[in-house]
């Protein structure tokens, strides 16, 4: 029997994890994720979309899911973005005009590929991974970097409720045992 | 057919919809002449559209109305596809094309002045009414249809290029300011809090 490519390449993590972010998500409040899927965290979509409570939009673009999750949140729904580390990069300039400037709090779940601890890097990953913290630093996001399930719930909804008192987005980076 | 007739038309019609607007000379227009409490002018290029969809999907009992430029609109092509797969029917999209880069003063032609056909673009998205409009009859016609049918409509407004916008005073409001009032406007209509946290 021909495997599929996912059995094929057996890329995921533990289903106890994706479980446990997408709870954590919930938890915290949020209801309207916009993203833009990749390797690393893609797990967690399937379960967004099976639970009613959130508004999932797949988006061509990652800047194009910040505006999209800002409407949403200043129409009443707390909102992420969930994107690749690159999507920090592409969607950066609407995270300055709509998260800074205009002060819209939203949540970034980001796959942070390219770190040390990224069991998949390469040379591919490595440069724009060295420069994400920088990027995010500069736009003046605050982030939590997650390395495995230690205090996830609690991390998700300190990151959640720091959105909403600086009403500016904040990030989680997903690393080390998101990255298997 | 001239911007600021354009969007004059639109402004007795305004009640209790949302509007979006960009950073072209058509969000001074809209502001010195509207002061709808449901404005959010978010002052940015390739923006509005995006929150035009994200707010039309999270209240879609309300209308919400995007108004757009060329400029913005080319910077943001992206968001075609979504809204033509999305289909939000509470949503009206107004492009103002004037076929120029006129922030650059000396108003070098967009692509639009070219082979660019955004209304077809739009349609080759998924759009299905998107149009093009080259007069003020024609415009108020698709206008009208916009605002009062519960259906996504995409109208490109052919105008002239104007630099009337410059002789406007220019509001003193900042954008906090505005999006606090959007905001508050919302929580009020919508009978829920929407910025969270406590005190």
């Amino acid at each position: 029997m021909a495997l599929t490519y996912r059995q094929e390449i057996k890329c995921k993590m533990e289903t106890e994890l994706v479980k446990r972010i997408v709870g954590g998500l919930k938890e915290a409040g949020i209801s309207f994720v916009s993203y833009l899927p990749e390797t690393r965290l893609s797990e967690i979509v399937p379960v967004l979309r099976e639970d009613p409570s959130f508004m999932i939009v797949p988006v061509a673009n990652e800047a194009e899911a910040v505006s999209i999750s800002a409407g949403a949140s200043l129409g009443g729904r707390p909102a992420a973005v969930y994107m690749e580390g690159s999507g920090v990069y592409v969607g950066s300039f609407n995270l300055l005009c709509l998260g800074r400037r205009l002060g819209v709090p939203m949540l970034l779940i980001v796959a942070y590929y390219g770190s040390v601890l990224d069991t998949r890097n390469s040379f591919l990953y490595a440069m724009p991974g060295i420069h994400l913290l920088p990027v995010l630093k500069s736009l003046d996001i605050q982030h939590v970097i997650f390395e495995n399930g230690d205090s996830l719930e609690t991390k998700i909804k300190g990151a959640v409720k720091m959105m909403h008192a600086i009403k500016q987005p904040v990030a989680l980076l997903f690393t080390g045992e998101f990255t298997i | 057919m001239n911007r600021y007739d354009c969007l004059e038309f639109l402004v007795p019609s305004m009640t209790d919809q949302l509007v979006v607007g960009s950073l072209s000379g058509q969000r001074v227009e809209w502001g010195h002449m509207s002061r709808h409490p449901g404005n959010l002018l978010v002052a940015s290029m390739g923006a509005a559209l995006g929150m035009g969809i994200g707010l039309a999907l999270v209240l879609p009992h309300r209308k919400v109305i995007v108004l757009e430029s060329d400029g913005s609109l080319l910077l943001s092509l992206y968001n075609l596809p979504t809204l033509g797969n999305l289909n939000p029917s509470n949503l009206a999209v107004f492009v103002f094309d004037n076929e120029v880069y006129s922030g650059t003063r000396i108003s070098e032609p967009s692509a639009t002045a070219g082979k660019t056909d955004l209304a077809g673009v739009a349609r080759s998205c998924g759009v299905e009414r998107a149009t093009t409009v080259r007069d003020l009859e024609s415009y108020k016609q698709e206008a009208t249809k916009a605002l009062t049918e519960n259906v996504l409509r995409f109208i490109v407004c052919k105008v002239e290029k104007t630099t009337g916008h410059r002789q406007i005073q220019r509001p003193t409001e900042d954008l906090w300011e505005h999006k606090y009032r959007f905001v508050r406007y919302l929580e009020t209509t919508e009978s829920k809090q929407i910025f969270l946290g406590r005190g």
